[in-house]
């Protein structure tokens, strides 16, 4: 292991960093302007040969332009360990200088993308607890210095772990290629279409819109037209449309459950799960058990029929890096029954919450999803009849109504909490069925809300709000609100364990 | 086995429901009151201008009803502001602080002291000038849905924030 990479002088990155810092800033700017080179290839033979020799030479001033910055930025990154601290230098013009205890570290993660798969080198991610600098990345680093440089921070954080018998640990989850294709196929197609949907659409919106706003609507619109007036005539068409639905929000669940999940193996570790997924990007997770808030198991129907359900575990989000993203949940697709009880196990010392009586919300939680529910129907169809003028729209209620009527019936029976002394289990989901996992003690803050039509019929909802999102309770009555609210507050206040 | 919970939490566990609750300072609903002033006359200035200016003819054979609606609209929520005001209370205990506040829907939250991240006090203008302040809250859950207390006196709500800031420390 020791090469002799002990960081005590400034070393810059691999390399062959360089090209990954190259691509990186050429991405950027493609993000930027990717709409005007779709406008500039779409007429690109209306320019003169004159006028193309402008633009190579633009394209060849940008790119040098952008090596040269590139490798200042390269230049300029460097960094080194000293009095266990981390110190990082970066910035061509404005010069940063930022420095990290170990004790601060929370986190060393590994991920590579597909370039970084093709030169051989690692990203490491230096996750930090607190406040502004949340995370560091070195774009690139060679296998040995980035494994050394782990260590050597690792090491000096917990003098007690023992990194070779990490090494032989058995994994407690692999999947396999083919488990991976049973999860696809099982997968909630319908919300991978909408996704799928919405990114097509906002991206053909941008388009619309720069194109528009130049004067050439005519194309995208005549095309639009075209195709909606033969989708109302031609039922064959509708058909087909459907059938193409069904094939994109299959291949969309399949594209997405391989690419992020391609691989997936978890290692149960000392106090923290590490977790190694991604088609072209591979990462490297490791997830502290006092960092994660919530733990949900959610399976669907066609999940529960061959015996699997997925994982999402929901870390505190810290600092800044709350309000720039949102950071996308750490989930582990294809558990099998046992890999669930050993998550559940590892994570909580005490599970008696799981004998406890499940608590349903109040009758009037029924009472006003169906009111809700109706009233909306009323209002889209108030809508449909003004638009249209048909009252035959109304034909579709013999359809519409008995499905609403089945998926609040769900989502009423799926709607129900345990609450032992430390923890709470809180169940919900209509086609889908999630369990949520929750120390009572990591709770931020709680509220309590009646109207005052809930107050006559003697319930309230109860809101916890943890560090990564809330938890409703709707609909329960009062008396037991009030006893959560307070059982809740004690916990909190009583607790001397850290919440992340 | 819920049932030795619930006896646990009903002897022993201070009880959020029966806790004394202060008023915030009644002069704060003179800095409502001036502050929905201002508003309406910008909303009533707006409407003005945009008969001028802006509005079609067929709009305009309705012009008497939007100043009607729009008079509605501000005498409504006002009055419900008033109503709503006797609700906003606070309370202090050793270890947390709590609001409640609302007239059709009321809420109740309640923060402990150990999950606070920092606490502000911040004056606005019009509350400057009744010496009032306002104290946000702020833990890691959901920003949106953070404590805010609005018209404590300053000085009040200065120990308060210097009372956290020494319970957090300790």
């Amino acid at each position: 292991m020791n090469k002799g990479f002990s960081f005590s002088e400034f070393s810059k990155q691999s390399p062959k960093g360089l090209l990954i810092i190259y691509l990186a800033e050429i991405y950027k700017v493609l993000k930027l302007f990717w709409i005007f080179l779709f406008i500039l290839f779409k007429d690109f033979s209306k320019f003169t040969s004159y006028g193309i020799i402008y633009i190579y030479l633009g394209v060849f001033v940008l790119l040098s332009f952008l090596f040269i910055r590139s490798y200042l930025i390269y230049l300029n990154f460097q960094f080194k360990v000293f009095n266990d601290h981390f110190i990082l230098k970066k910035g061509i013009l404005k010069k940063t200088n930022i420095e990290i205890p170990f004790q601060r570290i929370q986190n060393i993660n590994f991920k590579q993308n597909i370039v970084q798969q093709l030169i051989g080198v690692f990203e490491v991610n230096i996750e930090t607890a607190g406040s502004n600098d949340t995370e560091i990345a070195i774009k690139a680093l060679s296998l040995e210095k980035a494994t050394a440089l782990k260590k050597i921070v690792s090491t000096a954080k917990f003098t007690d772990l023992n990194l070779k018998k990490e090494k032989e640990l058995e994994p407690i989850l692999t999947i396999s290629p083919f488990a991976l294709l049973k999860v696809s196929l099982t997968e909630n197609h319908l919300q991978n279409l909408m996704l799928f949907l919405a990114v097509l659409f906002g991206f053909f919106n941008q388009i619309q819109q720069v194109s528009e706003s130049l004067g050439q609507s005519e194309v995208l619109g005549g095309l639009i037209t075209d195709s909606t007036s033969n989708l109302s005539t031609n039922l064959v068409l509708l058909f087909i449309v459907l059938v193409l639905l069904t094939l994109i929000a299959l291949l969309s669940s399949f594209v997405k459950v391989f690419l992020l999940h391609f691989n997936l193996t978890t290692y149960l570790k000392k106090d923290a799960f590490e977790i190694n997924q991604g088609l072209f990007t591979k990462k490297t997770i490791v997830l502290k058990k006092e960092k994660i808030q919530t733990i949900t198991f959610s399976t669907n129907p066609l999940k529960r029929a061959i015996g699997i359900s997925f994982v999402t575990f929901k870390q505190a989000v810290s600092g800044k890096a709350k309000k720039k993203k949102k950071e996308r949940p750490i989930r582990l697709v294809g558990c099998k029954q046992e890999q669930l009880e050993v998550i559940k196990n590892t994570v909580y010392s005490n599970l008696d919450v799981l004998e406890k009586q499940k608590v349903y919300p109040n009758s009037y939680y029924a009472k006003r999803l169906f009111i809700y529910a109706g009233l909306f129907l009323l209002v889209v169809y108030s809508l449909l009849y003004f638009i249209f003028n048909h009252i035959e729209i109304a034909y579709s209620l013999v359809l519409v109504l008995p499905i609403t009527i089945l998926l609040i019936l769900k989502k009423i029976k799926k709607r129900f909490y345990k609450i032992s002394d430390s923890m709470i289990v809180v169940g919900k989901g209509v086609l889908e069925t999630h369990l949520i996992f929750l120390n009572l003690f990591k709770v931020q803050h709680i509220q309590l809300k009646q109207s005052i039509f809930q107050k006559k019929s003697k319930v309230a909802t109860i809101i916890l709000q943890t560090a990564s999102g809330k938890i409703n309770l709707p609909c329960i009555s009062y008396l037991e609100a009030i006893q959560l609210y307070n059982h809740t507050l004690y916990k909190v206040e009583t607790s001397k364990k850290s919440w992340m | 086995m819920s049932e030795d919970f619930k006896n646990e939490v009903v002897i022993q566990l201070p009880n959020i429901s029966i806790i004394p609750f202060q008023n915030i300072n009644k002069a704060y609903i003179k800095v409502i009151s001036i502050n929905f002033f201002l508003i309406s006359l910008t909303s009533f200035i707006g409407l003005f201008l945009l008969q001028y200016y802006l509005l079609s003819e067929d709009i305009l054979q309705y012009i008497i009803q939007l100043y009607l609606g729009l008079g509605t609209l501000c005498i409504l929520l006002y009055g419900y502001f008033l109503l709503a005001f006797p609700n906003r209370k606070y309370a202090i205990r050793n270890k947390d602080i709590s609001y409640k506040y609302g007239l059709l829907v009321f809420k109740t939250t309640t923060v402990p002291f150990s999950r606070i991240q920092h606490v502000e006090i911040d004056e606005r203008p019009i509350s400057r000038f009744f010496n009032l302040a306002a104290i946000r809250i702020y833990t890691a859950g959901d920003d949106s849905d953070d404590l805010v207390i609005k018209g404590i006196q300053k000085q009040k709500a200065l120990e308060i924030k210097e009372f956290i800031s020494t319970t957090i420390n300790e």
